[in-house]
């Protein structure tokens, strides 16, 4: 009869055993390279999340139908930072996701996060990991910001890289616009209360103020709150030319239908890529949203003659129409593809830190045009496009591209 | 816009706002009265009501790209509708008391009240995975008729809020003050002990309760989307939570005092939004309720009950 402890010995000596013989043939065929992909699946912004998860997913799959790097097979980890609690994203479920990346070996190099809350998050964890992430989408810039680097990269190197200009960009060009376009001499500026809201409202009143806009007022709108017909109303009894929201869908939603009962329809109303989702046109919806301006950090891709073919295969893949950001998404994944075909070139291991150092070095070709960083980890062109959400029944309901009318690129200065 | 429209704009918001509050905090007060139970699972079935009615809405033919309707098509539409959403909250009130509550009847303790929690995340859970995270637009009947009052403005909804809500309200009173139900009703909430042994079956009181207070949820939630036309799984907790604070600042267990609660938290918020900015609009709501607290434990108008032991 087996003591129990043989029995164990017998078992641990099968397992070992099983372990090399399956582990054997996985090594000897292709390398798996895990990207994560992190955006907010759950809550407000679920449909514009999507098709920056599309964008990523679709440039993965391409990588891995042509074998863009010889011995090497990508993985899609998609994470969702969204929670049912929070009704958006959550910047706690971000810092539980950058931890599931960094715990896992597989993972290189990451896209995301969506959002700038979470982005503050993930930040100083994914630094301590040594895991670089490309944001698609997430415009706050303190994360880049060397003066925050204690903070968002607290390991010193840069490792939060975006293919999309900053609210340091965004909100200013925007005011701008509202200067020697729009013309308007006085604003009131809203924002949501999250990180990327409230960044994007200080940028944007800053620089009106230096145009020579007069703010009239700044008030914070609670996103889980449905009511603010007391604000509005008392911005109807300020009567300023314009309106500016700086903020994400939960609030965006309600914030666009009750202005448009409460204020002047001939007021311009202006915001962020915060509204440059599929809510805007279908919850928020129209008469509301006619007429409401919005920027988006990237230069404007999916009209581009040259990106319809790639626009065309979306569609046929996902079902629905790409945004700008599902290209910056896009872009990101191909500079992370980029980076791990020069590294296994080289002949060094596929490491976190080599494929960090590849993408700090990086210029590639991508739709938006040659993709490079500077040492903060932010894209080297920077250009702001301005649209107007304008209905037009020759086209669905949800059509991001026909529907947010490109109004051109918002003046630097 | 001179100063007096403002005012007079934030009291049509105000009010609009409590009539809103006040009738899902009766459905706290009623299940609190009988029960002496706090019921956050009502959080939810404000919010499932408000889907209901969208699904009835969009039975009866109304949607987003509709031409609003006039007459005797409208008053159906909506009367229907009402009606539906009523009913099904009600019942589904009812079929949270039977599957989750009743067992716990006996329980001492907390037990029952983290129960409706549990219940309220169940409700909250399934309507986000059933219908997805996106706010849902909710179309409405309503013509966008409007009357100036100088530079202040009263919509069509406002006005229909108000009357629905003030009818509502009546038939409660006078179903609490004048039926043998609503007596059966008051005398259980006085002591139910002794109201089992005049042959009152407390149990069926216990489910009415549940039913009316849901059904007024219900019809809250009706309320919602024709107001802001747009309804999503999130909106319970915030309404929720005001509504709970309004029926306790009223007095936890009486009737007028939910409604007269709803009306002062929904004028708070339109005029606190006006003089001080909205993001302090829940910081003056809970302050307004501590003082009160304070001096008047009880709320405005609830009594220190007798104990009941």
């Amino acid at each position: 009869m087996m003591t129990r402890r043989s029995a164990l010995l017998a078992a641990s000596a099968l397992s070992l055993l099983a372990g090399v013989a399956l582990a054997g043939p996985a090594s000897a065929a292709e390398q798996v390279v895990k990207i994560g992909i992190d955006a907010s699946l759950t809550g407000g912004d679920a449909q514009s999340a999507l098709l920056v998860k599309n964008g990523a997913v679709m440039a993965i799959d391409e990588a891995n139908a042509k074998h863009a790097v010889p011995g090497v097979k990508f993985e899609a980890m998609v994470l969702d930072d969204g929670t049912a609690t929070a009704g958006q994203y959550d910047p706690a479920q971000g810092a539980i996701n950058a931890r599931k990346m960094v715990a896992d070996h597989q993972v290189m190099a990451a896209i995301g996060p969506q959002m700038s809350g979470v982005g503050k998050a993930m930040a100083p964890i994914l630094s301590w990991g040594d895991l670089a992430t490309i944001t698609p989408s997430s415009t706050n810039p303190d994360i880049t910001d060397p003066k925050f680097a204690q903070q968002y990269r607290p390991a010193g190197k840069a490792i939060y890289f975006r293919t999309v200009a900053t609210d340091a960009y965004q909100g200013p060009y925007m005011a701008n616009f509202y200067a020697s376009v729009l013309k308007v001499k006085s604003v009131y500026v809203l924002d949501d209360t999250g990180a990327y809201g409230e960044g994007l409202a200080n940028a944007f009143q800053a620089q009106a103020e230096k145009d020579g806009i007069k703010v009239l007022g700044r008030d914070k709108i609670d996103p889980k709150a449905a009511d603010y017909s007391s604000v509005l109303t008392k911005i109807k009894q300020l009567n300023p030319d314009s309106l500016y929201y700086g903020g994400v869908m939960q609030a965006g939603v309600k914030l666009v239908k009750e202005a448009y009962e409460i204020l002047p329809h001939a007021m311009p109303k202006g915001g962020g890529d915060g509204l440059i989702t599929p809510e805007m046109l279908t919850a928020a919806g129209f008469p509301a949203a006619e007429g409401w301006y919005c920027t988006n950090a990237s230069p404007h891709v999916t009209e581009d003659p040259t990106a319809q073919p790639w626009v065309a295969a979306y569609k046929a893949k996902f079902n629905v129409l790409p945004d700008d950001y599902a290209i910056t998404a896009y872009d990101g994944t191909l500079v992370i593809i980029d980076a791990v075909k020069r590294v296994k070139a080289s002949g060094k291991p596929v490491t976190r830190s080599a494929v960090r150092d590849a993408i700090q070095s990086a210029n590639v070709k991508t739709l938006q045009g040659p993709v490079s960083f500077d040492d903060n980890g932010d894209i080297k062109d920077r250009v702001i496009a301005v649209f107007q959400v304008h209905q037009d029944k020759a086209y669905p309901a949800d059509d991001m591209i026909h529907l947010f009318k490109y109004i051109g690129v918002a003046p630097q200065s | 816009m001179t100063l007096t429209d403002v005012y007079l704009q934030q009291l049509i918001n105000g009010l609009s706002l409590g009539a809103m509050y006040a009738l899902l905090a009766l459905g706290f007060t009623l299940v609190y009265g009988i029960l002496e139970l706090i019921n956050f699972a009502h959080f939810n079935v404000f919010m499932v009501g408000s889907f209901v009615a969208l699904g009835a809405l969009n039975l009866f033919g109304v949607t987003p790209n509709a031409p609003p309707l006039a007459g005797l098509a409208l008053g159906a539409v909506l009367l229907g509708t009402l009606a539906v959403t009523m009913v099904a909250s009600g019942l589904l009130g009812v079929a949270i008391e039977r599957i989750a509550l009743k067992p716990l009847r006996n329980v001492r303790g907390p037990a029952a009240m983290i129960t409706t929690i549990g219940v309220s995340y169940i409700l909250f859970n399934v309507v986000l995975l059933g219908l997805g995270a996106d706010s849902k637009n909710f179309p409405s009947p309503l013509p966008a008729l409007a009357l100036p009052i100088g530079g202040a403005v009263l919509r069509l909804r406002e006005v229909l809020i108000w009357i629905v809500s003030l009818v509502l309200m009546a038939a409660l009173t006078w179903f609490v003050q004048f039926t043998r139900m609503g007596k059966a009703m008051r005398a259980t909430a006085q002591d139910p002990e002794a109201a089992r042994m005049m042959g009152i079956e407390v149990d069926r009181v216990i489910i009415l309760a549940f039913f009316l207070g849901s059904a007024l949820a219900g019809a809250g939630g009706l309320m919602f989307g024709l107001y802001y036309n747009f309804t999503s799984y999130i909106i319970g907790f915030t309404a929720g939570l005001r509504a709970f604070t309004a029926a306790v600042l009223g007095g936890i267990g009486n009737v007028p005092g939910a409604m007269l609660g709803g009306i002062i938290i929904g004028l708070i918020e339109a005029m606190g939004g006006q003089l001080v900015s909205a993001s302090w609009a829940d910081v003056i709501i809970f302050s307004i309720l501590v003082l009160v607290l304070v001096f008047r434990p009880a709320g405005l108008l609830g009594r220190v009950a007798p104990n009941k032991s």
